[in-house]
């Protein structure tokens, strides 16, 4: 800003100085900028690593651009503060310029309205011609047919209209923008999101969020896995897979089955639940001194003297079968041990005075479901409709007027178009060429 | 056997044909060969067609049945003929020298398509976050805008050229130009949000900065900014061929770029 702006800008009145704002943020100008700073922080994004943990960014980039990274927040760059502001700057930008088109069309149909435009000199400069009295009615048939709508101006003047809407293909696209950005809103203040892992006949009340956290994410209802099936291609890749559900409410009654495929998702109570992963996890039962302890992969057990877990599951051990390796601790010393199901001798094994046996391994499918919750889908969706329908009428159809007036000389066809004016000129001259 | 394999070799080598006929008209001016060369194109293009519809039934024999859509090679023969279908559908208001860059183009897709090693050319079972219909409507939008952007950056590069022998004049590029935008930015936004409305119900998320959203926002992004520019800002000519240009490399970012440098949701598109 110059001294002298900033002078002016000092000594004007507040709201004045608010207008002057406002003004300067309806400007395209502006929009341009921030539409480009949005491009490039997303170009930013989309190059740096997101959401990685520290050691990451240490091995990619080094300490010291892993320091400036940090500082302008590139490591989360769809979730930083500035780029919010730069949305929020786009959204206010979005709707100045609405508002200042609004005012401008409406501005200049009053002044249409007043003063209906010299129709001789509108046929001079663009494209019209005068036809011979008495063809007026063909005039009017023919527009008709093409679809356009007549008002009568004066005693000697009409008007025909079309795409009256096209002139406001540009507001409808805006304005579907800015539901975009407002159902993004409210799904980042009112939505949740989250996943869920259940066994077969597992049931869960909350998903774990996939921020650093694991905060769980509750439900508002409990969904039980019932069945997870798989179908594989000849060749052996996933065909399709799906979990059947059901959902319970707070006392436990079934109130929602269904099954969850992937681009199948299960919907209830604004939640919605996706298939997203699926995975193998065994359980082994061992006998502990006579005790029964199921385990699954990763669990110590702890009922005999010493605790153990299962470190390792093979489907086949040199042709033995099923087999187990559990890992204890001898002392100090960890130690491992092969269990073999189906194998008398290996099946039992004594440790520091416990005997254990692997009694069973029952192998089962986990299903893995996203869950989330998003009130602001509707409004993001309606934001679509509206823009491409905005599109459709701002680039392919156009605002066209056809002004007809009589006089001694005969009657004179002149026209404007907003948009596609060659288009227009070919319409014009065939009406010409269709009168002669 | 007629395979699907043979019937894409035979277009392959028409695309050829169809260059070499564009040269020879451009060395000998006669207005014949133009006429023989829109044939090939149309007969080229027919005959792309039933190689991709072939492969589409060879991939129901194969008991996976789907649209030729699901991985990079389909993807390129795809490209490759919504070149050829946009150049078809703009015919009228076409030159000889945008047709016969289109044609490059194209060839350069298929051979590239058929003879680069390390292309997984043959029938993928189709995995199950694409056995959607909005498959079909998603990966058609996005091509035919990434063949509409082929045209406006044949225009905006011509634009840098005297218009003189093969050159359309400047007004005439800028005019293709921006038809070209204007189709290709409206089948870019159908593409994304149809990409963004199947995204919703198959990974549970309308939009999750996967690179290839990302990139394609950027390149929505900048052809909006050509077209405010042209709109409010008045811009024509020289400044638009070169924003054009940089609108396709954008393009070929979104496209090729993304696949080999950044890993994503949408991997499987390598």
């Amino acid at each position: 800003m110059t001294a002298t702006e900033s002078n002016s800008a000092r000594q004007a009145a507040p709201a004045s100085r608010m207008a002057s704002f406002l003004q300067s943020l309806a400007s395209v100008r502006v929009g341009i900028v921030v539409l480009s700073l949005i491009a490039a922080t997303s170009l930013v994004g989309s190059v740096i690593r997101q959401g990685g943990t520290e050691e990451e960014y240490l091995s990619l980039y080094g300490e010291k651009t892993y320091h400036f990274i940090k500082l302008f927040g590139f490591d989360d760059a769809y979730h930083s503060v500035w780029f919010y502001l730069l949305l929020a700057l786009f959204a206010m930008n979005l709707v100045a310029c609405t508002v200042r088109r609004m005012r401008s069309i409406k501005g200049e149909r009053e002044r249409r309205a007043k003063a209906p435009p010299d129709v001789r000199a509108l046929a001079a400069a663009g494209p019209g011609f005068t036809a011979p009295a008495g063809s007026l009615g063909e005039i009017s048939r023919r527009l008709a047919a093409s679809s356009y709508r007549k008002k009568k101006l004066s005693e000697t003047a009409e008007l025909y209209e079309k795409g009256l809407l096209a002139r406001y293909g540009v507001v409808i696209v805006h304005a579907s923008i800015l539901a975009v950005l407002l159902g993004g809103l409210i799904g980042l203040v009112g939505g949740d999101r989250g996943f869920i892992v259940l066994n077969v006949g597992e049931t869960a009340e909350a998903a774990v969020s996939r921020e650093r956290t694991r905060r769980p994410v509750p439900l508002g209802f409990a969904v039980r896995c019932k069945d997870f099936n798989i179908t594989l291609y000849p060749g052996g890749q996933p065909k399709e897979y799906a979990s059947d559900v059901e959902i319970l409410d707070g006392r436990g009654e079934v109130v929602k089955a269904g099954r969850i495929k992937v681009n199948q998702p299960l919907s209830y109570k604004g939640v919605r639940l996706y298939q997203s992963s699926y995975g193998m996890s065994n359980r082994y039962t061992f006998k502990v001194d006579g005790r029964e302890v199921a385990l699954g992969e990763q669990e110590v057990a702890r009922t005999g003297r010493t605790p153990f877990m299962v470190v390792r599951y093979a489907a086949e051990v040199h042709d033995f079968g099923p087999g187990v390796m559990v890992a204890y601790m001898d002392g100090e010393e960890p130690k491992t041990l092969w269990f073999l199901k189906d194998v008398e001798r290996m099946r039992t094994h004594t440790l520091q005075g416990s005997r254990i046996s692997l009694e069973g391994i029952t192998g089962g499918y986990y299903t893995g479901l996203e869950m989330s919750r998003d009130p602001g889908v509707p409004v993001v969706l309606t934001g679509f409709g509206l823009m491409l329908v905005g599109l459709y009428i701002n680039f392919f159809t156009s605002h066209r007027r056809i002004y007809v007036v009589s006089d001694d000389a005969g009657i004179h066809v002149a026209g404007v178009a907003a948009r596609n004016r060659e288009g227009f000129r070919e319409e014009i001259e065939r009406l010409s060429k269709d009168l002669s | 056997m007629i395979t699907h394999d043979m019937i894409l070799g035979i277009s392959t080598i028409l695309y050829l044909a169809l260059f070499f006929l564009y040269i020879v008209y451009f060395a000998a001016g006669k207005k014949g060969i133009l006429r023989i060369a829109w044939y090939c194109l149309l007969v080229t293009f027919a005959i792309q067609t039933a190689g991709i519809g072939l492969r589409w039934v060879e991939s129901y024999s194969l008991g996976m049945g789907h649209a030729p859509l699901s991985n990079y090679y389909e993807s390129l023969i795809f490209f490759s003929w919504s070149v050829s279908l946009f150049v078809i559908a703009m015919r009228r208001r076409l030159f000889p020298v945008i047709t016969f860059a289109a044609a490059t183009a194209s060839l350069a897709l298929m051979a590239y398509a058929s003879l680069f090693p390390g292309i997984e050319r043959g029938i993928q079972p189709l995995i199950p976050a694409l056995q959607s219909n909005w498959l079909h409507v998603h990966v058609i939008t996005c091509f035919l805008a990434y063949a509409a952007f082929l045209v406006s950056f044949t225009c905006g590069g011509l634009y840098f050229f005297e218009s003189r022998g093969i050159v359309p004049p400047g007004r005439i590029l800028e005019d293709i130009n921006y038809r070209s935008i204007i189709i290709g930015f409206s089948m870019l936004t159908s593409g994304i949000l149809t990409g963004a409305v199947w995204a919703h119900y198959a990974w549970g998320s309308y939009w999750s900065w996967d690179p290839k959203e990302t990139w394609s926002l950027i390149t929505w992004i900048v052809y909006a900014l050509i077209l405010h520019l042209r709109f409010t800002g008045g811009w024509r000519g020289k400044r638009t061929a070169l924003l054009s240009i940089i609108g396709f490399a954008s393009v070929v970012m979104t496209y090729f770029g993304v696949n080999f440098f950044l890993a994503g949701l949408h991997s499987y598109a390598t």
